[in-house]
């Protein structure tokens, strides 16, 4: 798993190093690839922005209590090219799985997200595993 | 494409002279030799206008960040990015280096003594500084090749779609002088002329708000900006020269970026609205290209 993230690490870090167009701070600097979480929920909203896109995941908790997550992603010049809409991410309201890693500042339900795995086994690879 | 014209050309004669027409294409490289694998392939010409110019029109991919994404669709499922190779893929060639999705690291603008403690600066906290970062345009010439060009006669229409936000240049290409009403701008005020089929740029009147680079490389408001653009038929060479004597002890020459012909059309660019800064931890940053 950690020698995925760092792959993940570097894909992006590639991602970032390579022009203005993508031009940003580092992944490493901002999440915490010790840090794993696997998150199941509803995707409730998408914000289509740059530099980087963030995807907003309800999750429900054994109480019932709802936890708003914010996964941030990749820039949308990477989804367009990819053909990846705000549509197909939020399917419709479909159950999904987060993989992602934690804030790095302690910031409570942010994480970058590496991979979307919906309720009838297909996903979307946002960075590498 | 070339046939149809050389056909033309024998119709016109008649066909008696059909065999002198074909020699004559043959002998000038026209025509494929049939049975002769060694013949080389031809080059595709490159698109001009009725003025003889080259026509720089078309959408270009300039390999900012996003020539390394390389999708693959596996049944329902997409990867975007870190895929690995696809289920039996031959491993892919090797490009040339000017074309790889890694610039190699260029030699950065070489500044003046007295400004070294704010270029050490800049270096180390580039994160924290960076205009860009929080949505600000990234002038030129890091903002790198158009993403667009539309071409007419005495003019060129750059258009940009940058993660701090979409802009556009309107360049003159007739050879006119630069005006002397404008003020200080993000991306400067530009005229163009042409040195044969290359594309001459030349920009002044910046504001002195942006980088040169991604890593904190910085300019006055002196700065003036060359840059040259040259078309195959499939790919744009962009270089750009920076000239500010204020701040640098010599002109800065911007590697060459070799952008390549795509049908991924350009739409209204998503709105920059920076939600990172506040959570980066450690200032660790990217290693810069430029």
């Amino acid at each position: 798993m950690a020698k995925g993230i760092l792959r993940m690490l570097a894909a992006c870090c590639l991602a970032a190093a390579a022009g203005s167009a993508t031009a940003h701070h580092s992944v490493a600097g901002q999440f915490d690839s010790g840090k794993p979480v696997r998150l199941t929920g509803v995707i409730s909203k998408i914000d289509w922005v740059n530099p980087h896109i963030y995807i907003h995941l309800d999750v429900k908790d054994e109480k019932g209590v709802v936890t708003t997550w914010r996964l941030e992603t990749l820039p949308t010049a990477m989804m367009r090219k990819a053909g990846l809409t705000s549509q197909m991410l939020l399917a419709d309201g479909a159950k999904v799985t987060a993989n992602a890693i934690l804030a790095r500042d302690g910031t409570q339900a942010l994480a970058w997200v590496s991979k979307l795995t919906y309720d009838d086994g297909h996903y979307y690879q946002l960075a590498g595993e | 494409m070339l046939i149809p014209t050389i056909r033309s050309s024998v119709t016109a004669r008649g066909d008696g002279k059909l065999l002198v027409a074909i020699s004559a294409a043959l002998l000038a490289g026209l025509l494929p030799v049939a049975g002769s694998p060694q013949a080389p392939a031809r080059e595709k010409p490159i698109p001009r206008l009725a003025d003889g110019h080259p026509d720089l029109s078309g959408i270009w991919e300039n390999g900012a960040g996003i020539d390394f994404v390389q999708p693959q669709q596996r049944g329902e499922s997409l990867c975007v990015s870190g895929c690995g190779p696809a289920p039996g893929a031959a491993p892919p060639s090797p490009r040339p280096a000017a074309q790889a999705a890694a610039p190699p690291r260029p030699t950065r603008p070489q500044y003046r003594p007295e400004l070294q403690a704010k270029v050490a600066d800049l270096t180390k906290r580039q994160v924290e500084e960076d205009p860009v970062l929080r949505c600000q345009a990234p002038g030129i010439p890091r903002i790198g090749p158009p993403d667009k060009i539309v071409q007419r006669a005495g003019e060129a229409v750059f258009l940009y779609d940058d993660v701090s936000g979409g802009f556009f240049r309107i360049v003159p290409t007739d050879g006119r002088a630069h005006r002397k009403d404008v003020e200080p701008s993000f991306l400067g005020e530009s005229v163009a002329h042409w040195e044969g089929d290359t594309l001459v740029v030349e920009s002044q009147s910046f504001n002195d708000k942006t980088w040169l680079t991604d890593d904190g490389a910085f300019h006055s408001t002196d700065l003036r900006v060359v840059e040259r653009l040259k078309r195959t038929a499939d790919t744009l060479d962009w270089t750009a020269t920076v000239y500010d004597s204020k701040v640098l002890t010599e002109p800065w020459e911007v590697p060459l970026r070799t952008a390549h012909l795509t049908d991924l059309d350009l739409v209204e660019a998503a709105p920059c609205v920076d939600q990172d800064i506040d959570h980066i931890v450690d200032g660790s940053h990217h290693p810069n290209p430029r």
